[in-house]
C-alpha cells in the first residue's frame, strides 16, 4: 500500500498486521505506541513506592491493584507495537532500559510524598484518559484493541485518585496546604502533558493525515481543563496564576504557552533532565536486581518451545 | 483434526469464536471454515487454529477474579465522587458495571 492509498483509507481500526504498510506509517505508529507503552511503565515504577507508604490497608491494596494494571498495559502496547514489524519487545526494553526510550513528561519527575499521588493517580491519569478515548478510533487496529481494555480499567484509577484528592482536601489543614504545594508544583507539567500547542508539534500533520492522532494537542488540552479546572476548585485548590489559562468565548480555554517552561520540556523530552537520569536509573537498577528472574524464564522457554522470540523485519 | 474457528465480522473488530470444523489438513480446514462459518453471517476475516494448540484454563482449576473481596479494583467502589464529569470516566464505570453484573449472574446461575 503505497502512502497515498494509506491516508485514503485511515478510518478507525483500519489498518491490520496482514496489510502491506509503508514503512513511513509504521515508524510513526511505532514511535507513538512506543511512548506510550514506555510511559505506562515508568508511571508505574513512579507510583510503586506508594504500594509501600499508602497509609490504609484499602489504599495499599487499591495502588498496587493499579500499579500491576499500568504494568499490564505497557506489555499490552508493547505487543500493539511489536505487530507493526519495526522493533521487537525486547529491543523497546532495553531502549527503556539504556536510556533512548522516549516517555511522557510528568514521569520525569521524583514524587516523594502521598500529598503528591492525586497530582499522578487524578490529574495525569485523567489526562491520559481523556487523550486515551480518543485514540479508541486510531487506524492501528492492535492499539485500538489495546485502548478498549486500558479505558475499561482506567476509570478505577481516576476514580481512586480523586478519592484520594477529596480525602486529602476535606483533611487536615497541613493535608490541605500539603495537596496545595503539590498541586503548584505539579500543575504546569500536568498542562504539558498534551505537548507544545499545534502550531509548534511536529509531528501532527502526518499522524493526522493516516489516522494516528485523531485530536490535536489543544483540543485534548481545552478538553482536559474542562473537565478537570471545575474539579481542582471543587477541593478548594487554586489554579496557579502560571500558566495563565484564559477561557475563550465559545467556552474553551487557551494557555498562554510561553509561561510554561519549554526549555525543561525538551530537555526532559531528550531524556536529559537531572529526574530523566533519576527515574531511568532507578528503574535500570530493579531490572538489574531481578534479571535472574527473567533469564530462568527465558531459559525455560527455549527449552520447552524451542522458538525463538518474534523477530521484526 | 479438530479446528477451532474466530469469525471478525468487519474490518478492525474482534476474532470471537464461532465453532469449530473437521479437517485434514489447513487448506481444507480455511475452506470448511469459509463454508460453514462465513457464509451467512457478516464475516470480514477468519482466523482457523488446530484445536491441540489452544490452551485452556477453566473455572475448574481458577479462581477467576481471585477469591477474596477486590472491591477496592472497581471504580463503583469509590462512589464518594461522581464519575459524570468526564464522558470517558463515565464510560469506563458502565462497562466495569456491566462486567460486574455478568459476572454476578454467571455465579448465579451455577457456573462455579
Amino acid at each position: 500500500m503505497d502512502l497515498e492509498t494509506v491516508k485514503d483509507r485511515a478510518g478507525p481500526r483500519a489498518f491490520s498486521p496482514k496489510h502491506d504498510l509503508p514503512e513511513e506509517y509504521r515508524k510513526a505508529a511505532t514511535r507513538m505506541i512506543q511512548f506510550h507503552a514506555n510511559s505506562e511503565i515508568m508511571g508505574a515504577y513512579l507510583e510503586r513506592p506508594f504500594i509501600r507508604q499508602a497509609p490504609s490497608l484499602d489504599r495499599k491494596l487499591a495502588f498496587s491493584a493499579k500499579v500491576q494494571d499500568e504494568i499490564g498495559h505497557g506489555q499490552l502496547l508493547y505487543r500493539a507495537a511489536e505487530s507493526l514489524g519495526i522493533k521487537t519487545r525486547d529491543e523497546m526494553l532495553d531502549e527503556l532500559a539504556n536510556g533512548e526510550g522516549k516517555f511522557l513528561n510528568c514521569f520525569h519527575y521524583p514524587m516523594e510524598s502521598w500529598t503528591e499521588t492525586p497530582m499522578i493517580g487524578f490529574f495525569v491519569d485523567g489526562a491520559a484518559m481523556r487523550r486515551q478515548a480518543t485514540l479508541k478510533k486510531v487506524s492501528w487496529e492492535p492499539y485500538a484493541h489495546a485502548m478498549d481494555k486500558i479505558c475499561f480499567e482506567e476509570g478505577f484509577h481516576v476514580k481512586h485518585g480523586e478519592d484520594i484528592l477529596r480525602e486529602l482536601a476535606t483533611g487536615s489543614r497541613k493535608e490541605q496546604e500539603m495537596l496545595q504545594e503539590a498541586f503548584d508544583e505539579w500543575w504546569p507539567r500536568i498542562i504539558q502533558f498534551f505537548g507544545p500547542t499545534d502550531d509548534k508539534s511536529t509531528h501532527h500533520d502526518f499522524s493526522s493525515e493516516v489516522g494516528l492522532k485523531l485530536m490535536s494537542n489543544d483540543e485534548l488540552r481545552s478538553a482536559f481543563l474542562t473537565a478537570y479546572v471545575p474539579k481542582a476548585k471543587k477541593y478548594g485548590l487554586e489554579i496557579p496564576d502560571e500558566p495563565r489559562i484564559e477561557k475563550r468565548d465559545d467556552g474553551t480555554y487557551k494557555v498562554v504557552e510561553d509561561d510554561l517552561d519549554w526549555d525543561e520540556f525538551f530537555t526532559i523530552a531528550k531524556n536529559n533532565s537531572a529526574g530523566s537520569k533519576e527515574q531511568i536509573g532507578k528503574r535500570h537498577d530493579t531490572q538489574e536486581a531481578v534479571e535472574w528472574v527473567r533469564s530462568v524464564l527465558d531459559e525455560n522457554e527455549r527449552t520447552t518451545t524451542g522458538t525463538a522470540p518474534q523477530a521484526a523485519d | 483434526m479438530i479446528w477451532e474457528v474466530f469469525r471478525q465480522e468487519k474490518s478492525g473488530g474482534y476474532h470471537t469464536h464461532c465453532g469449530n470444523v473437521h479437517a485434514p489438513d489447513a487448506q481444507m480446514a480455511k475452506l470448511f471454515a469459509e463454508v460453514q462459518h462465513g457464509r451467512r453471517k457478516p464475516t470480514n476475516s477468519l482466523w482457523v487454529v488446530p484445536q491441540q494448540e489452544v490452551a485452556e484454563v477453566d473455572a475448574e482449576e481458577a479462581n477467576f477474579g481471585g477469591t477474596t473481596d477486590k472491591s477496592y479494583r472497581w471504580a463503583m467502589t469509590y462512589n464518594r465522587v461522581d464519575e459524570s464529569f468526564a464522558e470517558e470516566v463515565a464510560d469506563s464505570q458502565r462497562e466495569q458495571e456491566t462486567a460486574d453484573r455478568e459476572r454476578d449472574e454467571v455465579t448465579a446461575g451455577g457456573n462455579r
